[in-house]
């Protein structure tokens, strides 16, 4: 999706399209930005960036608070139209995901009595799907997004980011090599500062030039050298996969001073053991590994856990094992930037065992 | 201070405290081990700030006084020695020379005026019993205190003293053991307190199946005082766990349905015998209550199944309950009568096992697929 929560509140908004929409904190606060309208981009101004920096390098852009809960509601609602092309969906956040489609064109090409005689023709045909994608999510949720087809997840993931926004990039199988050529390294997934560092020292600034380079590129960036090899050939065989399973579920909270204050402490930590407790018991699961993060004002950050055999997936046990971890160590002990709140190691069993106390 | 130690009194003394010092302590000195030396006795001393732990051996006093001295170190000195006799000599420095026949050692100590003060502790109150019943009353009540370190209020043996009654309860959450014996109780020493599970496993490797115990308490603490007749004396001193205990009683059953009497040894080797086949994901057993029959079933779906049949007298009305066998068997291992009595309401109720002595224990049981 493009600009997924900048184009939400626009959508909403009438009064905000074409201008600078900044979703995150204001800059009079602590915070970072969650998304940023093109209109702001041009500005600079970039996700995850402090909300301060975005207020100077856009002093006019609206600085919106976050909806979270919309933004997923309308994650659902687009989720829901890229399932009816049949694809095995593997989401892999609220406005991205990568679709199979591999099903869905070999029916489609049958139906036709098309010969698909090489991976090319394949990809053609997903093109009026993608199409239509674009234009159920644009006429129903009056969003738009940008979609790359390709015959791998490497290479949609590039497509999809080479026209945003309101993009639709086809890479071929024949033309892929070509296709990267001249790309800088940075474009390739797992590629950041100091994978990117190491390889200028080699006199490595393109795909080209990382194509060209014999080897698997061990000697230079480690057990990342032969899939950064395999990418910068367009290669990828990383299946896609539906990963529904919740691995964990957290909240944490950034203070607008940096506090010690026991009470606003407790509080936090109920309404995150409230919340993500909520989120448990909607996947009918327990619990077995409680985690605090916590942040000092110098940013010293720490993470202390605990595992319960039982599991637990009730407001109050949660918020009673999070105290206990923090009065175990005695992290409070001076005033704290963050407070955050995590559940791992999930079952959807409860224990036979009966208790009595 | 310098004297003149039998190598076993000297090891049986460092044996009795050295447990409770950590492989991590806070402070250096708590690596090590306190003597004083005076008439005609060596104390040791041991602790971790929340249990210490005296104990006093027979010495020839040549010069009184005291030191620190690494507790691991000495204790793997006096272990080798080939001598029976060995000789300490602290000089003003806290350095200790160690001679026993052929051997020769100088340890550097720390000061003695550094080490932890001892606790206080009112004459008032205290109680006297032997040694025996208050290891007995441990032994029956220990194994079921809570590993759960966030629960901390069970991480110990609840203790009362009330009326000419001693009460001993341990729980975790899932059964309950408790175990009363009648001692003679002062007015000023009725009171509860719950021991911490380090020194429960203190005191249930020193109380001795002779001798006296006398137990004082204060505020937050409280001593056990180990005395026998001519040898060595153990002190326990131990930080009480600070809060409340839960309301035991109320999650005792008043009535049964069915009351049972099996035979202690073979309910717990048919036990063994099935608790060999659960696994993690199954670890209960079934007990099936028929006219004169106990059939104990395990069945783990990924490992096999095991059945054992036990001859019973039992007239009641067929019943069918699941336990954890490892729950169900801790009792039975410290128990020593012949005969136990299981007392049932239903399969979703509590089983209480008694005994005809002033014990019992409530097990909740396993709900079943």
């Amino acid at each position: 999706m493009d600009a997924f929560y900048a184009a939400i509140e626009q959508r909403d908004n009438p009064a905000l399209l074409g201008r600078p929409v900044i979703v995150g904190s204001p800059p009079s606060r602590r915070g970072v930005v969650c998304a940023a309208s093109y209109e702001a981009r041009r500005f600079g101004v970039r996700s995850a960036m402090p909300s301060v920096t975005a207020g100077r390098l856009c002093p006019n852009g609206v600085f919106i608070p976050p909806r979270m809960n919309d933004y997923r509601a309308e994650s659902f609602e687009i989720m829901r139209i890229l399932s009816e092309t049949g694809a095995v969906i593997e989401p892999m956040s609220i406005d991205e995901a990568y679709l199979d489609l591999s099903d869905t064109i070999a029916e489609l090409a049958s139906r036709q009595s098309a010969e698909l005689e090489s991976p090319d023709d394949a990809l053609l045909l997903a093109i009026p799907l993608a199409k239509t994608i674009r234009k159920r999510i644009s006429h129903d949720r009056r969003l738009t997004a940008s979609i790359g087809v390709a015959a791998n997840k490497f290479l949609a993931k590039l497509a999809s980011d080479f026209q945003k926004p309101d993009g639709l990039t086809l890479i071929p199988e024949r033309d892929k090599v070509q296709f990267l050529r001249p790309l800088p390294i940075r474009t390739i997934h797992g590629v950041g500062k100091v994978t990117e560092q190491a390889l200028h020292q080699a006199g490595i600034r393109t795909v080209g030039d990382l194509q060209d380079r014999p080897g698997n590129l061990r000697d230079l960036v480690g057990s990342f050298g032969p899939q950064l090899k395999a990418f910068s050939l367009g290669n990828d065989d990383r299946p896609v996969a539906p990963g529904d399973e919740i691995k964990s579920i957290s909240s944490e909270q950034t203070f607008e001073t940096d506090t010690e204050d026991r009470t606003i402490l407790r509080v936090c930590l109920l309404e995150q053991s409230e919340e993500i407790t909520q989120k448990l018991r909607k996947h009918q699961l327990r619990a077995h590994t409680v985690q605090v993060k916590i942040r000092y004002s110098n940013f010293k950050t720490l993470t202390r856990q605990i595992t319960v055999e039982d599991g637990v997936s009730d407001a109050r046990s949660v918020y009673r094992l999070a105290c206990h971890l923090l009065a175990k160590d005695r992290l409070v002990f001076s005033p704290l930037r963050l407070l955050g709140l995590g559940l791992s190691n999930f079952s959807d069993r409860v224990s036979p065992q009966m208790r009595l106390l | 201070m310098k004297l003149v130690i039998a190598k076993d009194k000297l090891i049986q003394g460092l044996q009795a405290v050295q447990n409770v010092v950590g492989s991590k302590t806070t402070l250096p000195i708590l690596s090590n081990v306190l003597l004083q030396a005076s008439g005609s006795r060596l104390e040791l001393t041991a602790t971790d700030l929340d249990v210490t732990i005296s104990c006093s051996v027979e010495a020839t006093v040549e010069r009184e006084g005291g030191t620190t001295l690494p507790v691991k170190r000495l204790f793997g000195i006096a272990r080798e020695l080939a001598a029976y006799e060995v000789e300490l000599d602290v000089n003003e420095k806290s350095v200790c020379t160690l001679k026993a026949g052929s051997s020769f050692y100088r340890i550097n100590g720390l000061a003695m005026e550094e080490y932890p003060p001892k606790p206080e502790f009112s004459e008032l109150r205290n109680v006297s019993l032997v040694q025996e019943k208050l290891k007995g009353m441990f032994k029956k009540t220990s194994f079921a205190i809570s590993t759960d370190e966030t629960r901390f209020v069970l991480n110990g043996v609840y203790v009362s003293f009330k009326g000419q009654k001693m009460t001993m309860v341990a729980t975790d959450g899932r059964r309950l053991a408790l175990a009363e014996t009648d001692v003679e109780i002062a007015d000023e020493g009725q009171c509860d307190f719950i021991v911490p599970t380090k020194a429960v496993n203190e005191l249930n490797r020193l109380l001795q199946s002779s001798g006296e115990v006398e137990i004082k308490t204060s505020e937050n603490r409280v001593a056990f005082s180990l005395k026998e007749e001519g040898g060595a004396s153990i002190g326990i001193v131990s930080k009480l766990v600070e809060g409340n205990y839960p309301n035991y009683r109320q999650v005792i059953p008043g009535e049964c349905k069915e009351r049972i009497a099996l035979g202690r040894e073979e309910l717990l080797h048919a036990l063994r015998r099935a608790e060999i086949m659960t696994s993690d994901k199954s670890n209960s057993v079934k007990m099936a209550f028929t006219r004169n029959n106990l059939a104990i079933t395990a069945n783990s779906p990924e490992v096999g199944e095991a059945r054992e049949s036990l001859a019973i007298n039992y007239k009641g009305r067929d019943v069918a309950i699941a336990f954890n066998p490892n729950y169900l068997m801790d009792p039975l291992k410290a128990l020593e009568d012949d005969e136990v009595y299981l007392e049932l309401i239903d399969e979703l109720s509590p089983g209480v096992l008694k005994v005809s002595e002033p014990f019992l224990y409530v097990l909740m049981p396993m709900r079943m697929s």
